[in-house]
């Protein structure tokens, strides 16, 4: 008998265990406790920025917990958001997710429309132009503001000023002038290439080949959020672009180039004159080169100068009190002032999402230092709008998929887009 | 002569276990059949709540050829890795049981403490085409092929089963250890004094009497050859073109890319389906082969 009351005992604090590990009891009296899911994407100190940014919200408002969560990658902090709300239970408050992702997270109803919040406050309308435009494009869906732009860049081209100096070159202007500079830049030694001339990544490759297709006449992706023209004839001959850079220009390491870790040490170091990356990393680069660093748009076929804007937004997720979604946008909204917007930027490199935060004195000393931060600006002027279409993953698939198979020469371009443009026909035919 | 007992004991002494069993295990298994029945796309409002499908979801999945080609590189992804992982397991495991090893075991052992992710970073720059450590090492011996072999569509898949090869081989290394030493020293005694050559001491003596052992390994590296594919997401995210994207990474994307969980479910339940056939399969030869002995 003793046996067996002990083994019935050991039996109950095991199932009284697996029952204990619940959560504490919520303080319900007075304070409200919102948590924002963040990502980390670009080398900065993302976690330190947003823990400083708590604390301040805090003090000025003692009744708001912040619990600043560091989710993993744009896709870390998706995922988290997911499966939380689809296993009932509940998610952070905020999450900072990708500006593209706003179809399929609101056809989801894993978020929440900001606009009746925004409405609320003194001067929305203000408020809300006080954004720039190519960023705030993405938050409209249905009539409604689903979110905020927070953490947002654009693609850019890097290049050693001192190396094209060196070289009697100039800044390139056109895609012919691009190839030969980069041709002329590329050292061999016998066959191993020591320096390449220009370094353009594709292990995922839709953002950073965006500008190419707009510069050449048409981008991927069209006003609406359903239309995708991935078989236009300016899109085959942008493709066709790149794969020259490599075959003819011999300027650019062959095939797909997974190598977006890789090419802000390569530039660095001078092992590379010029580079497509985004302008994020702005801030480690000039940190790390030196030399005279050069920022610019991606050239077009004729000249101009093109671009898409890329990053990050401030989204509130679905199934919250409402004094924690009011907690929640005072947050969202007290982050995105035009200071710390500038702060933002300063400390990290992405852009600044606001006009009036160029105009804060940080701005304008830091601009002054470093005038890479104005062009990165000046370079969204005449950007693009990103891919951001209805299942956009299952369409962005689609597009890598052949996107690659053209540049590694498994399909001809013209082939590999027929076939992309059929596939995507058929993901977006639901939502036509 | 009956023990006297309690006869409900033995269920409750399992219960704990059938418990876990019956909640992880058997009901999400039920759950992803059903669910595979249903056309359930969160993205598309009259799909958001299931809508009966019936085979629907099978019949797209097995008519893709994208989901063709990733079972074939699932296929030849797991034909690799677990025949390597097998054979050096057991080839450490031999060399290194006497005690005197003890650190290289350890050496061994201790890729499998690396988190996965953190393992493919450092990967990630041990492949770096012209100057990885990969590339160089490779060099030295006179290979002078594509070093791109995170992003050339016929190596990608390779650099995925080396890295996961690399990882967890020790692990199993441990498994075969414990079956090494459990040996019996008089068979091998006799074995010495009969004169008996090393590769007949190997293949008709050492290899049968690890057979329950091998079973349990073949079994666990089947399961985590699947299973495991961490290292898609940070190196090769399935590309170029889909040319190493693995079955359990297709279905993340399914799942929370597409937000097709009908799909996903499918893919659940094929996954599940293939891994029991070869469980069962693996187990009964096995067993076959003993009572044949």
């Amino acid at each position: 008998m003793p046996r067996f009351m002990m083994i019935a005992m050991l039996i109950a604090v095991v199932a009284g265990g697996a029952f204990a590990g619940g959560q504490p009891e919520a303080a319900e009296t007075e304070s409200v406790t919102i948590s924002i899911a963040y990502p980390v994407a670009v080398d900065a100190p993302v976690a330190e920025i947003f823990d400083a940014y708590a604390e301040d919200f805090m003090e000025q408002n003692p009744n708001v917990q912040v619990e600043t969560v560091y989710a993993g990658g744009y896709g870390d902090v998706k995922t988290t958001i997911q499966t939380t709300i689809d296993g009932g239970g509940e998610a952070p408050a905020l999450g900072v997710m990708l500006a593209t992702d706003l179809f399929d997270l609101a056809n989801a109803q894993y978020i929440e429309p900001m606009t009746p919040y925004v409405e609320a406050m003194e001067n929305s309308e203000e408020y809300l132009d006080d954004f720039l435009p190519a960023f705030l494009s993405n938050s409209y869906y249905m009539d409604d503001v689903w979110s905020l732009p927070f953490q947002r860049s654009a693609v850019v081209m890097y290049y050693n000023a001192d190396m094209l100096a060196e070289n009697d070159l100039g800044v390139p202007t056109d895609w012919e002038t691009l190839g030969e500079t980069a041709s002329a830049l590329t050292q061999r030694d016998g066959d191993t290439v020591t320096r390449w001339g220009i370094e353009w990544p594709s292990g995922w490759p839709y953002w950073l080949f965006q500008p190419l297709a707009i510069g050449s006449g048409q981008n991927i992706v069209g006003e609406s959020d359903t239309e995708v023209y991935f078989d236009d004839p300016a899109v085959i001959d942008a493709i066709e672009y790149y794969n020259a850079l490599s075959a003819e220009y011999e300027a650019m390491p062959a095939g797909v180039q997974a190598s977006w870790g890789n090419v802000v040490p390569n530039f660095v170091s001078g092992n590379t004159g010029m580079i497509i990356h985004s302008s994020g990393s702005l801030s480690n680069v000039l940190s790390q080169a030196d030399f005279e660093v050069g920022v610019a748009g991606i050239p077009g076929p004729d000249g101009g100068s093109y671009s898409v804007p890329g990053g990050g937004n401030i989204y509130m997720t679905a199934g919250l009190s409402e004094a924690q979604k009011q907690a929640a946008f005072d947050f969202a909204v007290f982050i995105t002032e035009a200071s710390r917007a500038a702060d933002f930027s300063i400390q990290t490199g992405y852009i600044a999402t606001r006009e009036s935060a160029f105009g804060e004195e940080a701005m304008q000393a830091y601009i002054s230092q470093n005038p890479q931060a104005g062009q990165t600006r000046d370079v969204l002027a005449t950007a693009g709008k990103e891919l951001s279409v209805q299942n956009l993953g299952e369409v962005r698939n689609i597009f890598h998929n052949h996107l690659q198979a053209a540049i590694n020469g498994d399909m001809e371009p013209a082939a590999a887009m027929a076939e992309a443009q059929r596939a995507a026909d058929e993901a977006l035919a639901d939502f036509r | 002569m009956t023990r006297r007992g309690n006869p409900l004991l033995p269920y409750a002494l399992i219960a704990p276990t059938l418990l876990f069993v019956l909640v992880f295990t058997v009901y999400p298994t039920i759950s992803s059949i059903v669910g595979s029945l249903f056309q359930h796309r969160l993205n598309i409002p009259r799909f958001r709540e299931p809508v009966f499908y019936g085979l629907g979801n099978y019949i797209d999945l097995f008519s893709s050829d994208e989901f063709r080609m990733i079972l074939g590189n699932t296929f030849r992804y797991v034909v690799t890795v677990v025949p390597l992982w097998v054979v050096t397991a057991l080839f450490l495991a031999l060399w290194l049981s006497r005690p005197r090893f003890a650190r290289f075991r350890v050496a061994m052992f201790h890729p499998t403490m690396l988190p996965m992710v953190s393992a493919a970073t450092v990967w990630m720059f041990f492949l770096t085409p012209d100057y990885g450590l990969w590339n160089e090492f490779l060099r030295f011996f006179g290979y002078s092929g594509p070093e791109n072999w995170v992003s050339n569509p016929d190596l990608s898949l390779w650099a995925l089963v080396f890295v996961a090869f690399w990882k967890d081989a020790g692990f199993y290394m441990i498994f075969y250890l414990a079956g090494v030493q459990n040996l019996p020293n008089d068979v091998y005694e006799a074995l010495k004094l009969e004169g008996a050559g090393p590769l007949v001491t190997f293949f008709r003596f050492t290899l049968p009497l690890l057979r329950r052992t091998t079973l349990f390994v073949t079994t666990v590296a089947v399961i985590g050859a699947f299973r495991i594919v961490d290292h898609v997401f940070i190196m090769t995210q399935g590309g170029p073109s889909g040319r190493s994207a693995l079955l359990l990474y297709h279905l993340w994307r399914v799942r929370f890319d597409s937000l097709n969980v009908g799909q996903a479910s499918a893919i659940t339940v094929i996954l599940i389906v293939m891994l029991l056939i070869f469980t069962v399969t693996n187990f009964l030869m096995s067993e076959r082969r003993s009572t044949d002995a």
